[in-house]
Parts: C-alpha cells; structure tokens; sequence
C-alpha cells in the first residue's frame, strides 16, 4: 500500500513557515533521487489567486475560501530507485521540530511490513481552527513532505488534497468532532 | 494626479512587457547557453488562432518555442544546472512554482508565472535528453491552480505529448 499524505494549515505568526525546517541532508536528497517535486506557493501568489477566483462557481468559491486564509504551501517528494538513501535521522529532525506547543500528532500510521511511515501533524490555531499542517510520509524508496502555512477550518481539509501539489489524504481523520476527508 | 496616471500606466506598460520579455529573454537564453536555434513551427499562427478560439483550459493564447536539437543531460549535474540556468534567466518577473526532474526520464520540468491577475502569463519549460520546449500561455487563475495541482498533465495540454 502506498500511503499518501496532505497537510494544510496556518499560521498565526507570518513566520511560521519559516519554522519548519528541512535539515541539509535532506535537501542534499535530490541529488540521490530518481524523481524530485517541488512546489512553492507563497501567500501574496495565493492571496491574488484566490481574488480573481469566482464566488459565483462553486468549486472555485470554494477554493477560494480555502485561499483566504493560506499563507504558503510547500511540497517537497523524492523518489529513489533504491531503499535506504535517505538517512531517517534527518526525518526524525523534522518531526523533532513539529512535537510539543501547540503541535499535536494527529495521525500516525507505521507499517512494519512495508516499512512505511505516514505522520500528520496540526497546529493548534486556536478557536477551533487549524494554525498549521505538517505532513510527512516516509517509504523505503519514497519521502514526501508537505508544509502548509495558514489558517484553515478543519472541514477544508479535503479540500486541499488534490490541489496545489498538495497529494490527496487517503486516510480518515478526525478534528473536532468532523470528519476531515479520506 | 497626472503623474499618478502615468505612474500607473507606466507600471502596468513594464509589467506586461516584463511578461513578454520573460518569455524572448528564456529562448534566447536556451539558444546562447546550450548553442542551439528553435525550430520553425510551421502554422504556428493557426495554432495560436485555435487556442484562443477554443481556449483549453482556460488559456487564452500562448507562445511555443521548440529546441528540437537540444542536448542536454539526465544526470543530477545537468539538472543542478539548470535548476541555476532558469533561475538566472527568469529572474525578474517571473516564479517558479513547480519544478520537476526526472533522472530516468532525463527529463526536467518548470511551471512559472508572472504577476497573477485575471489572466496570468504561465511559462512551462520542459527540457528532455534531446529536445526542449518553452510555452507561455495566457490561463485564468484556475487554470494556473489546476496546473500547479497536476503539472504533467498541464505539460502534456500545453506543450502536446511527444
């Protein structure tokens, strides 16, 4: 099973997403990987989108409203042609920097067998919203991290799987009582 | 009041030719690094009439330079450098927002944009083992969304599938 990921999010802070760091050695990856993505969307690229979308079509108010609050969305995914090129205490140290404050682990999937791994994490952006996202899926020959900077509700969550590099979340999670997508 | 107007004027003048300079400047730059020409594409004008009539995608028109004589690299060496290459030859006005490489594929992908607006200038330059294609198109903001969420089928729209 390929377990896939998303994060969304926000931050109170414009900072935030200067927050998360990759560690050096990861970012040393592409040059090891088969296949490398990387998206960047800052907040005044997704702020004008979001203005020049229409609140007459639904999909596009929709991802409008998604916009509204976003303040960066960030993917990075390698893909090697072998296991074991990426050192899994450089991962660690990006979990290290999402553990504790107002981080909570909300999803957390380890597969033995595979040897995948598939976290989640939310910031508490406090009045039931979300104030960050971060989103980390390791496989034996694929990493995948996802940082999403903004305020977001909850129930938006699926909404973001699909769009802006963002991959689809194939996994149910609950915040609050709603079912944020699957 | 006047020197606002033409302030603003001024502004919006540089912009849209900073676009069109983006897209000149980029295929010159391919053709003076890598030592090759773009190939003529002939009825390269009906083709741009029908992508403004049927407009896939939200694209409103666009420009295709093709290097059918590129030569370039798979390797991680050749992709680093061309990760610095189109960091040089964009800079200004335009954002990469999707970059790809593909070591198997020898194949290295760039989504950029200018300044968003109703309409915004997409540029999506894919350089491969042996060819290299530069498209800019005029896409409304959710067609530029639908590009960063999907870029290689976005490739595949613009640019055609070789």
């Amino acid at each position: 099973m390929r377990l896939v990921t998303i994060a969304l999010a926000a931050a109170l802070m414009p900072l935030w997403a200067q927050e998360i760091k990759l560690p050096a050695n990861l970012e040393k990856l592409a040059a090891k990987a088969e296949e490398t993505v990387d998206v960047s969307l800052d907040g005044s690229m997704l702020q004008l989108a979001g203005r020049f979308l229409s609140d007459q079509d639904d999909g596009q108010a929709k991802t409008k409203h998604l916009l509204s609050g976003l303040e960066s969305i960030s993917v990075k995914s390698f893909t090697f042609a072998s296991e074991g090129q990426y050192d899994a205490a450089d991962v660690d140290s990006v979990r290290a920097q999402v553990q504790g404050g107002q981080w909570s682990r909300i999803v957390g999937v380890t597969s033995k067998k595979d040897g995948e791994h598939a976290d989640v994490y939310f910031k508490d952006g406090g009045n039931g919203t979300l104030g960050g996202i971060v989103v980390i899926c390791a496989e034996p020959k694929e990493l995948t991290i996802v940082r999403i900077a903004g305020i977001l509700d909850p129930a938006q969550l699926a909404d973001l799987g699909g769009q802006f590099g963002v991959p689809k979340l194939d996994m149910g999670v609950h915040i609050g009582g709603k079912k944020a997508g699957k | 009041m006047k020197h606002q107007v033409l302030a603003l004027l001024l502004a919006a003048t540089s912009a849209a030719y900073g676009a069109d300079w983006e897209f000149d400047h980029l295929v010159r730059a391919i053709e003076n690094h890598y030592g090759v020409k773009r190939t003529h594409i002939p009825l390269m004008g009906a083709a741009n009439f029908v992508v403004k009539v049927v407009r896939p995608a939200g694209a409103g028109g666009f420009k295709l330079a093709l290097f059918e004589d590129f030569r370039g690299g798979a390797d991680y060496r050749d992709q680093v450098e061309l990760d610095r290459f189109m960091e040089n030859a964009c800079k200004g006005g335009l954002h990469a927002l999707v970059v790809t490489h593909s070591r198997s594929g020898g194949e290295s992908s760039y989504i950029l944009a200018g300044e968003i607006g109703k309409n915004t200038r997409m540029l999506i330059a894919t350089f491969e083992r042996d060819e290299a294609t530069v498209v800019e198109a005029q896409v409304n903001v959710s067609a530029l969304l639908k590009a960063i969420g999907s870029p290689d089928e976005a490739r595949k729209t613009y640019q055609g599938e070789r």
